[in-house]
C-alpha cells in the first residue's frame, strides 16, 4: 500500500485539537490512540517526603493527589532515572494549591496552578519536598499526557430528494465530523442532527474508508501538537529496535 | 477535597472547583450548575458528575484532629 | 525488547517479543500484512492474570521467502509509515 497521509486540522489550540488523517489503517489509527494515552513519557511526582502534616488528609492520600497534578514536560531534557525535587510549605488558616509547589527548574512548573490540594485549618500546616520523575501511562494513570484520546471515522454526506411531506419528523443524529462536498464540518455546529442542516432533505451518511478524525487532548504536561509527535517517535523507536534486532 | 482528576477520563478538574462552588446554586452561588459546567469546558458527562456529586467534608471532619 | 524464536522453519515463524504490548503488536501485525511476501501474520496476547505465556507471541507464514526478512521488512515499513505520518502532520499545522 501506498500511504499518502493527508492530516487536516479541525480545531487547534494547546490544550486541544481534533484532526482528519486519510489513507490510516484502523491498526495505524489505533497504535497511535494507544501510544498517546500510555507511552508518552511525562513528569508526575511520585515520592513525597513530609516534614509535616497536620492537615485532616493522610500523608498517602496527599502524596496521591500532589502526583496527579500534571507538570509541564519539556522535551528531551530529561532521562528515564532523572528526578525534579519541588517543595511546598503551606501554614493554615489557608488552602494549599497545586501553584504553591515551588520548583527549581522553570521549565517543570504545575501546568495548572488552581488546583486544591488541601483545606489548611488554624494551626494546621504542609511541608514537604515532593521528587517527580519520569513515567508512562501504562504504569500509572498520573503519567497519562493525553485525556480522553479517540478517533472515529469521517462521514460522508450524501444529499438525495426532497423528504416525502408526511414522513416522520425524525432526528437523524450523528457525532463527529461530515464530509460535504470538500467541506469539513463539525456536528457540533448543526447540534449533532442532520435534518438540522438538511431540512426537508432525505441524507445518506457513510464512512469514509480509511479516514479518521483524532480528537486530542492534554492534560497541560505539553501541546497536543507535541503529544501526538512524541507518540509517533515512541513507536518509530519500537519499530527500530526490532529491526536491528532483526537483522543480527 | 475535590478530586483532582476525572475518576474516568483524566482531565483536571480540581482547578475548576472553587469557581463552581461560589457559582453554582446547588453550592453557594445562584447560577443554573448546568450553565456553569458549560462555561468552565467541562463537556463529558463523566467530568460534570465529578462536581455534582462532590461534598467537601473538610469542615466536618476537622474538629476531631 | 527482547526477542525469542520460539519455532522456526522455511516459511513459518513463531516468535516471542517480550515487553510490547497491543500498542505495538497490533501495528506491526497491520503493516506485516500490507507485504506482498506475507501469507499470514498474527499474534496472541494473553492478559497479565491468566499466568503462563503473557508476552506476545508473533506468528507469520510467507510465501516463500524467509520469514525473518519479511519481519524486518515489517519493523521497516512501520518506521517509514511513522516518518511519513509525522512529515503529514508537521506540515499540516
Amino acid at each position: 500500500m501506498a500511504t499518502d497521509f493527508d492530516v487536516e486540522f479541525i480545531e487547534d489550540t494547546e490544550r486541544e485539537a481534533r484532526f482528519l488523517v486519510r489513507g490510516i489503517t484502523p491498526a495505524f489509527a489505533n497504535g497511535i490512540r494507544r501510544a498517546i494515552l500510555a507511552d508518552v513519557p511525562t513528569l508526575s511526582i511520585d515520592t513525597v517526603r513530609f516534614v509535616e502534616n497536620s492537615s485532616v488528609l493522610f500523608d498517602e492520600v496527599l502524596a496521591l493527589r500532589m502526583g496527579l497534578v500534571p507538570l509541564t514536560t519539556p522535551e528531551g531534557e530529561f532521562d528515564e532515572d532523572d528526578t525534579v525535587t519541588l517543595a511546598i510549605d503551606v501554614e493554615g488558616p489557608a488552602t494549599a494549591y497545586s501553584g504553591d509547589l515551588v520548583s527549581p527548574d522553570p521549565q517543570v512548573e504545575p501546568a495548572d496552578e488552581n488546583i486544591p490540594l488541601i483545606e489548611l485549618k488554624d494551626g494546621q500546616r504542609l511541608e514537604a519536598e515532593a521528587e517527580a520523575k519520569l513515567g508512562r501511562g501504562r504504569d500509572h494513570a498520573k503519567f497519562q499526557g493525553g485525556v480522553a484520546v479517540g478517533y472515529r471515522h469521517l462521514q460522508h454526506v450524501e444529499v438525495g430528494d426532497d423528504a416525502s411531506e408526511y414522513g416522520e419528523d425524525e432526528a437523524q443524529i450523528v457525532r463527529g465530523v461530515i464530509e460535504d462536498g470538500d467541506e469539513l464540518v463539525a456536528t457540533s455546529e448543526f447540534g449533532h442532527d442532520l435534518t438540522n442542516r438538511y431540512p426537508g432533505k432525505e441524507v445518506t451518511v457513510e464512512d469514509v474508508p480509511n479516514a479518521f478524525v483524532f480528537h486530542v487532548e492534554s492534560d497541560g504536561s505539553m501541546p497536543v501538537d507535541e503529544l501526538v509527535l512524541r507518540a509517533v517517535d515512541t513507536l518509530s523507536t519500537r519499530a527500530d529496535e526490532l529491526r536491528e534486532k532483526v537483522s543480527l | 477535597m475535590v478530586p483532582v482528576r476525572c475518576f474516568t477520563c483524566g482531565t483536571v478538574i480540581g482547578e475548576h472547583w472553587e469557581e463552581f462552588k461560589a457559582r453554582a446554586a446547588n453550592k453557594e452561588g445562584d447560577e443554573d450548575p448546568a450553565e456553569v459546567l458549560d462555561d468552565l469546558g467541562l463537556d463529558r458527562h463523566c467530568c460534570r458528575r465529578m462536581f455534582v456529586s462532590h461534598q467537601d467534608l473538610v469542615d466536618v471532619v476537622s474538629p476531631y484532629q | 525488547m527482547d526477542l525469542r524464536v520460539i519455532e522456526q522453519q522455511d516459511t513459518e515463524l513463531t516468535i516471542e517479543i517480550a515487553g510490547e504490548d497491543h500498542t505495538f503488536m497490533n501495528v506491526l501485525k497491520g503493516a506485516l500484512l500490507e507485504l506482498d511476501d506475507v501469507a499470514a501474520a498474527t499474534y496472541d496476547q494473553n492478559p497479565e492474570q491468566s499466568g503462563g505465556q503473557t508476552e506476545p507471541v508473533l506468528t507469520l507464514k510467507t510465501e516463500g521467502a524467509k520469514p525473518l526478512d519479511c519481519l524486518e521488512q515489517g519493523a521497516t515499513l512501520v518506521d517509514e509509515q511513522m516518518n511519513e505520518f509525522r512529515t503529514a502532520f508537521e506540515n499540516a499545522r
